[in-house]
């Protein structure tokens, strides 16, 4: 299993404790059921406590599980994701890692029917979706069934999976490159032929063949999504030194661990001033717990101050929740994506926005950073449900009746940011124009989960 | 070279709060308290309370530190007697208002409206016939300022509020930054007129001057909500129709200079298509100085300037965000652009 980044919230490391203590037989039903809570309750907050999360709770599904066939497993991961999703729909990097690991299953299971499906063509093309649906149904009372037995009756959903979506369109660069024989002699002939990155020889030749290689194939898979968030921060920051050059007055609102590590890896080949506004003397208490966990009982951000002034970088901790009163002196802009939505509209920690109005009011360059995993194909068209209302608690006492009683009080934790306000984006990939966010949306996510529970 | 910067021990010495200054805004003033040990001794009992109301922040309004200025000054003028050998006029303003005027800058920099003031005092000074005995002009000095607290303070809030209310329409939403006085009384105007709307309130975490507001506006029936913070303010614009913000001051080019968080809100009103409504009083408007971003003319938070924070008090807004600049003049047309401000000026001064 990957490891677990550091400085996460101290609730998502125990629930992963957890996880790993669990006896192996623990219901899949608990597990998902005490994420479920601790999304509902935002103990765990945030788009990477979120996204391993999702991803750990989904691997546990793909592990435990009985499932017969890929449909069973598919239909299960979208239960459980619904479930999820729904425990904090503002939270898009939810959806995004049920997508992907929705797509990993299906390329999986396409490779593996490749393998050696090729000969059962003729048994399996004529039953029909009716009955694919019956054996779906019937699988899980069939168990002492051969394996070859249950693996040809998952065979036979094929043709129903491929005649829902569009499978047609090649989903990644390797089709696109690869000049498969089958599929171009005989694009008619096999329903598989057109599973979405499948027709890669290299992968043809070492196949798992039975459920159980497909489970071990999947779960690698999932690893691989773990080790990508964990590296995420660090691959962003790789580009730091060609978009902050010496001199630059960079603003950036409540940096979050990425922004951090990309002012970090900048600070050490450039000379540089950072000003780090968005807390508040009143809302320092919560917004650092968020941001920095561990630095509560220090001045905001002091781990990363102090960090930058060793390498000689000059921060300054600007107490205040607007930003036009500094932008005049700063060059550009650094925010940190909780989730890009498929326009390039980005949801970012409520005030950041303003920065950002702020920067372009003066033409300043707003350059946003957050790995691939946030790139979400959802396009809402109503982005008022996406922001996050948070507790006043901090800016107002109880005691205060008439505060209390008869005014309405806010406080936005997020907001969304609309694609005009932004310059560049960075990812994991490396640095993109907005125009380039739609072919990093194909080529993560299939066709046939983008809308995966309609928009919410 | 990652080696950490070898930290030299603090003098022994009280620190200078201004070494605290990041060094890319060491050009700008800072409120400083000052010991009353070390106070001119030239300065009037009245002016020594007012400038420490002032250095503590305790009297932060601009038009009530006008006020409180121009009343200690009436009390200077006052308890003034003359030296026997020279004249009121020659004496008065070199040797007792000056220090008086030099101690309350150190405690906090001069707002516009003090300038101002102060620049219209010494010119009603100036103008006195030599003759006049010394009562006489005290006298009359008196009720000049008596008359100007009168008609620029008084009746220009009232005036401003009337002009303001006037713009609200039943049903309105408005949209508001901090506490400001002016648009409170606005608001309270056009309740009292019987027009129903709504009022959201932004505030700024550091300042709070909005929590009184709302609690006021709620007192008297009208539907307020508050948001501590500006985070989610295009979120809140777009249940709003108007936006209305209170200017500490306004520049001859027609920018506005505000509370910190004034700017960002006017920005993000610009956006959303809403009309931005800036209520102010003549007598903050500067006819001299200039300025095109909020770096050129700025004050520094005392309260935070520190190692841990750093806080500006005001932030500028250029005159495209601002749709109106609603003063006690002007109320034919009723909405004057922030560049006509020179025009109005000098309608004011000569009115024919």
């Amino acid at each position: 299993m990957a490891p677990v980044q550091s400085g996460h919230a101290p609730n998502l490391r125990k629930f992963l404790d957890s996880l790993k203590g669990q006896s192996l037989d623990a219901s899949v039903e608990s597990l998902v059921s005490r994420a479920h809570s601790l999304l509902k309750r935002r103990q765990i907050k945030g788009p990477e406590p979120c996204a391993i999360a999702t991803a750990h709770i989904l691997l546990q599904v793909v592990a435990k599980t009985k499932w017969n066939d890929v449909d069973h497993l598919l239909d299960r991961i979208q239960q459980v994701g619904h479930k999820l999703v729904e425990a904090q729909p503002q939270e898009l990097v939810i959806g995004n890692i049920i997508r992907r690991i929705l797509g990993l299953i299906r390329d999986e299971a396409a490779e593996d029917r490749h393998g050696d499906g090729d000969g059962d063509d003729a048994e399996s093309l004529p039953e029909s979706s009716a009955a694919a649906t019956a054996t779906t149904t019937t699988a899980a009372t069939h168990e002492p069934e051969s394996r070859s037995a249950l693996q040809s009756r998952a065979l036979s959903r094929v043709p129903t999976l491929s005649s829902l979506s569009s499978m047609a369109i090649p989903q990644s660069m390797f089709n696109l490159l690869s000049a498969d024989p089958l599929v171009d002699s005989s694009p008619g002939s096999s329903p598989y032929g057109h599973g979405s990155g499948t027709s890669t020889p290299m992968l043809r030749v070492a196949q798992p063949t039975n459920l159980h290689g497909l489970k071990s194939e999947i779960i690698s898979g999932i690893d691989e999504i773990f080790d990508e968030i964990q590296q995420v921060d660090d691959q962003i920051a790789a580009v730091a030194d060609t978009q902050i050059y010496p001199g630059d007055f960079v603003m950036v609102y409540r940096p979050s661990a990425t922004v951090e590590r990309f002012l970090v890896k900048a600070a050490a080949k450039r000379k540089f001033t950072v000003l780090i506004v968005g807390e508040t003397a009143t809302a320092t208490a919560t917004a650092t717990a968020t941001a920095t966990p561990g630095g509560q009982q220090e001045a905001p951000y002091a781990a990363l101050r102090k960090k930058l002034k060793s390498l000689k970088v000059t921060a300054i901790n600007v107490t205040s929740s607007g930003a036009m009163a500094y932008i005049g002196r700063t060059n550009k802009v650094i925010l940190d994506a909780r989730a890009v939505v498929a326009n390039g509209g980005v949801i970012v920690d409520g005030g950041a926005g303003l920065v950002a109005r702020a920067a372009a009011g003066y033409s300043k360059a707003v350059i946003v950073l957050g790995g691939v995993y946030r790139v979400s194909p959802e396009e809402p068209s109503d982005f008022g449900p996406l922001v996050e209302w948070g507790n006043p608690a901090g800016h107002i006492g109880f005691t205060d009746g008439p505060m209390v009683s008869g005014v309405d009080v806010g406080i936005a934790e997020t907001e969304y940011m609309s694609p005009d306000l932004i310059d560049i984006y960075i990812t994991n990939l490396g640095a993109h124009s907005r125009n380039h966010l739609h072919s990093i949306i194909t080529d993560h996510y299939k066709k046939e989960d983008m809308e995966l529970y309609g928009s919410y | 070279g990652a080696k950490p910067t070898v930290v030299i021990p603090a003098p022994l010495k009280e620190k200078d709060p201004r070494d605290l200054i990041p060094e890319c805004f060491s050009h700008l003033p800072m409120a400083k308290r000052i010991p009353l040990s070390q106070a001119d001794k030239d300065v009037h009992p009245v002016v020594l309370a007012v400038g420490q109301q002032m250095a503590t922040f305790t009297l932060r309004d601009n038009i009530r530190r006008l006020e409180a200025t121009l009343n200690a000054f009436k009390k200077v003028l006052e308890s003034y007697e003359a030296p026997p050998s020279s004249a009121f006029s020659r004496h008065f303003v070199p040797h007792v208002l000056n220090p008086q005027i030099e101690y309350l800058t150190e405690c906090r920099p001069m707002c516009f409206a003090m300038g101002n003031a102060i620049r219209l005092l010494k010119a009603r000074i100036s103008k006195l016939d030599p003759d006049t005995s010394d009562e006489e002009a005290i006298k009359t000095l008196c009720e000049s300022i008596e008359g100007f607290i009168q008609e620029r303070i008084y009746y220009a809030e009232v005036i401003i509020a009337r002009n303001a209310a006037d713009m609200i329409i039943q049903g309105d939403h408005i949209l508001t930054y901090g506490g400001a006085r002016l648009v409170g009384k606005a608001l309270e105007q056009a309740w009292a007129d019987g027009k129903t709307f709504e009022v959201a309130i932004l505030d700024d975490p550091c300042d709070r001057t909005g929590q009184a507001m709302a609690k006021s506006l709620r007192q008297q029936g009208i539907r307020v909500s508050y948001y501590p913070q500006l985070g989610g303010v295009s979120c809140h614009l777009q249940h709003a129709t108007k936006v209305m913000i209170g200017a500490e001051a306004v520049f001859a080019n027609g920018s506005l200079y505000g509370p910190a968080g004034t700017s960002d809100v006017a920005l993000a009103a610009q956006a959303a298509n809403l009309p931005v409504i800036a209520l102010c009083e003549t007598i903050n408007f500067d006819r001299e100085r200039v300025a095109t971003d909020s770096g050129m003319y700025n004050e520094i938070d005392p309260e935070r300037c520190t190692e841990e924070s750093f806080r500006l008090l005001f932030d500028t807004t250029r005159d495209k965000f601002l749709n109106v600049v609603v003063t006690e003049y002007e109320t034919i047309t009723g909405d004057a652009p922030a560049t006509a401000i020179l025009a109005i000026l000098r309608k004011q001064e000569d009115p024919n």
